[in-house]
C-alpha cells in the first residue's frame, strides 16, 4: 500500500468517523483498547495496553487518528492500561465466538466466492446461535452478534455467570460446540447392569442420554431414521440400514426387526435392542450428526480471557467494510455485502489503480473491475485497496 | 454450638456459631484450651492420612473451635503442598459425612441445605421425586467438575443451561467446593502473638511430616549424652525462662528418651504450670511428639549448627550413649 493510498484511505476512515455515532461495549473503562494504526510497509503494529481514559472520547480519537483498526478487549481488569496481563488485574471476560469463513470445513478459499463463504458462514452462526439458545441457555439480550468487517462473525456472551469462567471453562465449551473428544456413542449413554431376560450372566444395558447435549441430537436422529425405516417396505427399508457402513445384511435385517417389534425401545434410546448393530448405526448418526451440526468455531478465541475483538461500527481496515452489529432477528436476512457498505463511501466514485481484473460483488451488483486505472464507486475503490488489491490513483 | 457445625465447621452457620459465641483465639492457645491439641490432630491426620476424622469423641466445642485453630495452623506451618493436602482432606471427610448424614432417615440434612450453605444452591435444580437425576447450571458445572474424561462438556446431557448429574457426581460436586472453600483465603497472615504461641504445635507437626529419622525406642537418660544444645536447654531450664520452642525441644527429647511427664518436670527442675502443663501435653499424649530435627533447631535458633553431620539430635544422642547398642530401632 503506498503513501497515496494510506493517506487517502486513512482520511477517508477519519470521514466515516466523524459521521458514525459509535457505541461502546459495557464496562468500557475496564477493558483493554488496541488500534493498528496505517503505516508504512507490508507489517502491522498493534498498540495496546490502552485505557479509555487515555484515548479521551473514543469517537474524537477515531476521528483524530483513523487508524485502520480498532480493538476493545474481551476482559474486564482493575487496571486495563498495565503493560503485562498480570499486572491488569483480571476481573473477568465476555464469552467470545468467531466463525471466520476462511476456516470452516466446508470452505474453499481458492475456490469459493467470497459471498458464498459469508453464506456458509452464516449458517454455521446459525447453528452457534441455536446451541447457545437451547443448549446453553443464553437469553438473546446476553447474546450480541456482529458481522466482523470481512470474512466472519462475531459472538460475545455477556452474563455474570459467564463472566469468571477460566480459560478451562472455556475450552469445555469450545470442545462441545465442536463436538470434540466424543470417543464414541457410548460416551453419550448411561451404563446398567441388567439380569434376566433370557440372559445367562449379567449384562451392561446401554441408553442413549436423551436429556440434552449431543446424546439428544444423536437420539432425535435415530427416532428420525426409525420413522422413516416404518414408513418402507421391507427390502427398501433394509437396504436403507445396510446402506450405513459397518451394517450388512444380517444387521439390517435385525435391525428391521427390532424397528418393526420394539420401536418404544429406540424411543427410550435403548442401544442394546438390535445387539452390537444398533451401536453400530447408532455411532454412524453420531459421526454425521457432528459433522452436520459442529459449530467451527476458532477455538483460540474463545479460549482467550484477554483476546482484543474488533471494535463494532468500526471499519476493518482490510476491506474498507464496517463491523455491524446484528440484532438477532436480521440474522437471517443480513448480506454483508450489502449491509457492511458505510454509507459515507457509497456516493462518490474515484479512480485506482487495479492490478488486475477481478469481479468485485458489492452493494447487491457484481461489479467486472479491469486492470489498470479505473473510475469505480468509492466502497468498490476502498474495498480493493483495503484488500491490497490495488492503489489510489490520481483524480 | 451444635453437633452439626462441628461436622461442617466451614458452613456459614458453623462459623457464625463460632462469630457469635466470642472466642479468643489468643486466649485459647494461651490456656492450651484443648482444642489447640485437636487442631493438631486435625492437621496432622489429615496431612497424613487425607481424613480429619479423629479416632476419640470429641467434645462439639473443640471439635468446631479445631477448625479455624487448624487455618491458623496451616497457614504458619512450612510443608510442600499442605494447604491443598488439607483442603483435600477436609473435604474427604465432609463428603463421607454428608454421604451418611443424607441418607439418615430423620433427613436431619439435605443435600439442598448444604448447597445452600455453600454458596451453590441457587446453581441446582432438585428434583421433585426420588429420581437421583439433578440440574445444575453449566457455568457452576465447568467452575467443579474435575478435569476428567467422563466429566467433559461435550459428553454431557446440557439443555437450556443445565447439566444433568446424578446424586453421585452432585456429592462430588460438593466435595469440591467444599474443597475450593477450605482452600480459599489459605494461607492468611497469624498476628506475631498467635505465631509465637502456636510455635511448638507448629514444630511439632513439621516434625511428624518432616521425614527425619531418628531412634524411636531409647529408654536411657544420659544429659551428657545429649548435644550440646540440649545439654544447654537442660543446664538453663531451672533457672531461666524458655520461650515455647526451647520448652518443645527439650520436654519432646526427654520425652523420647523415655522419661514420663513427672520425670521431665522433676530432672528439667521446673514446677511453675505453664511447663508442667506443657509436660503433660507433649510427653502425656498417646500420640508422641517427635522432637525437632537438627535443621528446625538451627532454624529456631537453638542450635548453633556444631552437631557432626547429625540430621538429629536423638541420633546424636544414642551414639553418644555409653552403651550406644540400646538404640535399637528407627522410625521415619
Amino acid at each position: 500500500m503506498n503513501q497515496r493510498t494510506r493517506a487517502y484511505l486513512q482520511g477517508r476512515f477519519g470521514d466515516y468517523y466523524r459521521r458514525t455515532e459509535l457505541s461502546l461495549p459495557p464496562a468500557p473503562g475496564l477493558r483493554e483498547w488496541g488500534v493498528i494504526p496505517f503505516t508504512e510497509g507490508p507489517g502491522t503494529t498493534m498498540v495496546r495496553h490502552k485505557e479509555l481514559v487515555e484515548l479521551g472520547d473514543l469517537s474524537t480519537f477515531l476521528v483524530d487518528e483513523s487508524p485502520r483498526h480498532v480493538y476493545f478487549s474481551a476482559g474486564q481488569y482493575d487496571d486495563p492500561g498495565a503493560r503485562s496481563m498480570a499486572e491488569k488485574g483480571w476481573q473477568g471476560s465476555d464469552l467470545v465466538f468467531d466463525l471466520d469463513a476462511d476456516h470452516l470445513p466446508a470452505v474453499d478459499p481458492e475456490t469459493d466466492s467470497y459471498a458464498s463463504m459469508l453464506e456458509t458462514c452464516k449458517a454455521a452462526l446459525l447453528r452457534l446461535l441455536e446451541f447457545l439458545r437451547t443448549d446453553f441457555g443464553f437469553e438473546d439480550d446476553a447474546l450480541t452478534v456482529v458481522f466482523s468487517g470481512s470474512r466472519g462473525y462475531h459472538v460475545h456472551v455477556r452474563t455474570d455467570a459467564v463472566r469468571p469462567l477460566d480459560r478451562e471453562a472455556r475450552s469445555e465449551i469450545a470442545a462441545y460446540l465442536l463436538g470434540e473428544g466424543i470417543s464414541g456413542v457410548e460416551a453419550l449413554t448411561s451404563e446398567e447392569t441388567v439380569a434376566g431376560l433370557g440372559r445367562s450372566t449379567p449384562a451392561q444395558k446401554h441408553t442413549l442420554t436423551t436429556d440434552g447435549g449431543w446424546g439428544r441430537r444423536v437420539h432425535n436422529r435415530l427416532c428420525t431414521l426409525v420413522e422413516s425405516i416404518q414408513e418402507l417396505d421391507e427390502a427398501a427399508a433394509i437396504e436403507r440400514l445396510h446402506s450405513f457402513d459397518g451394517i450388512g445384511e444380517k444387521g439390517g435385517k435385525m435391525l428391521y426387526q427390532a424397528i418393526l417389534d420394539r420401536p418404544e425401545q429406540f424411543s427410550a434410546g435403548n442401544l442394546d435392542v438390535a445387539g452390537q448393530y444398533s451401536h453400530t448405526l447408532a455411532n454412524q448418526l453420531l459421526e454425521s450428526v457432528i459433522e452436520e451440526s459442529a459449530v467451527p468455531i476458532d477455538e483460540p478465541v474463545t479460549t482467550d480471557i484477554n483476546r482484543l475483538i474488533r471494535l463494532p461500527g468500526s471499519i476493518h481496515g482490510g476491506s474498507g467494510l464496517a463491523v455491524c452489529e446484528l440484532s438477532l432477528d436480521d440474522v437471517e436476512s443480513f448480506d454483508p455485502l450489502i449491509e457492511a457498505v458505510p454509507e459515507p463511501f457509497s456516493g462518490a466514485e474515484i479512480t485506482i489503480n487495479n492490478r488486475e481484473q477481478r469481479a468485485v460483488q458489492l452493494s447487491g451488483e457484481t461489479h467486472k473491475i479491469p486492470a489498470g486505472n479505473v473510475t469505480v464507486r468509492e466502497s468498490i475503490g476502498i474495498f480493493l485497496m483495503a484488500r491490497g488489491h490495488a492503489e489510489k490513483a490520481p483524480e | 454450638m451444635e453437633a452439626i457445625h462441628a461436622r461442617y465447621p466451614f458452613l456459614d452457620p458453623a462459623r457464625t456459631a463460632v462469630a457469635e459465641a466470642d472466642v479468643d483465639l489468643a486466649a485459647l492457645i494461651r490456656a492450651d484450651d484443648p482444642a489447640v491439641a485437636r487442631s493438631q490432630d486435625r492437621v496432622t491426620i489429615a496431612l497424613t492420612e487425607g481424613t480429619i476424622e479423629s479416632d476419640r469423641r470429641v467434645p462439639t466445642r473443640t471439635e468446631l473451635l479445631s477448625y479455624p485453630l487448624g487455618r491458623v495452623l496451616i497457614s504458619l506451618i512450612d510443608v510442600p503442598g499442605a494447604m491443598d493436602k488439607y483442603a483435600e482432606a477436609e473435604a474427604n471427610t465432609a463428603y463421607e459425612r454428608i454421604r451418611e448424614d443424607c441418607s439418615r432417615e430423620d433427613r436431619s440434612i439435605t443435600l439442598a441445605a448444604i448447597a445452600t450453605d455453600l454458596g451453590v444452591g441457587d446453581s441446582i435444580e432438585w428434583p421433585s421425586g426420588d429420581a437421583g437425576r439433578y440440574r445444575i447450571s453449566v457455568e457452576r458445572y465447568l467452575e467443579l467438575a474435575p478435569d476428567d474424561e467422563s466429566w467433559s462438556l461435550a459428553v454431557r446431557e446440557l439443555a437450556d443451561g443445565y447439566v444433568t448429574i446424578a446424586r453421585e457426581e452432585l456429592l462430588e460436586l460438593l466435595r469440591r467446593t467444599i474443597e475450593r472453600q477450605v482452600r480459599a483465603g489459605l494461607p492468611f497472615d497469624v498476628p506475631p502473638t498467635i505465631e509465637d504461641a502456636l510455635a511448638p504445635t507448629v514444630a511439632a507437626i513439621e516434625t511428624q511430616l518432616s521425614g527425619v529419622s531418628y531412634p524411636a525406642s531409647i529408654d536411657r537418660f544420659e544429659p551428657e549424652a545429649f548435644p550440646s544444645c540440649i545439654r544447654s536447654l537442660l543446664e538453663r531450664a531451672p533457672s531461666e525462662p524458655l520461650d515455647p520452642l526451647e520448652r518443645f525441644a527439650l520436654i519432646t527429647c526427654c520425652s523420647a528418651v523415655g522419661l514420663d511427664a513427672d520425670e521431665i518436670v522433676q530432672r528439667c527442675g521446673r514446677d511453675d504450670e505453664s511447663f508442667v502443663y506443657a509436660t503433660e501435653r507433649l510427653a502425656g499424649e498417646t500420640l508422641p511428639y517427635p522432637p525437632p530435627s537438627f535443621e528446625m533447631l538451627q532454624e529456631a535458633g537453638i542450635c548453633s549448627g556444631e552437631h557432626d553431620g547429625y540430621e538429629h539430635p536423638l541420633v546424636a544422642y544414642a551414639d553418644s550413649l555409653s552403651d550406644s547398642s540400646t538404640a535399637v530401632s528407627q522410625t521415619e
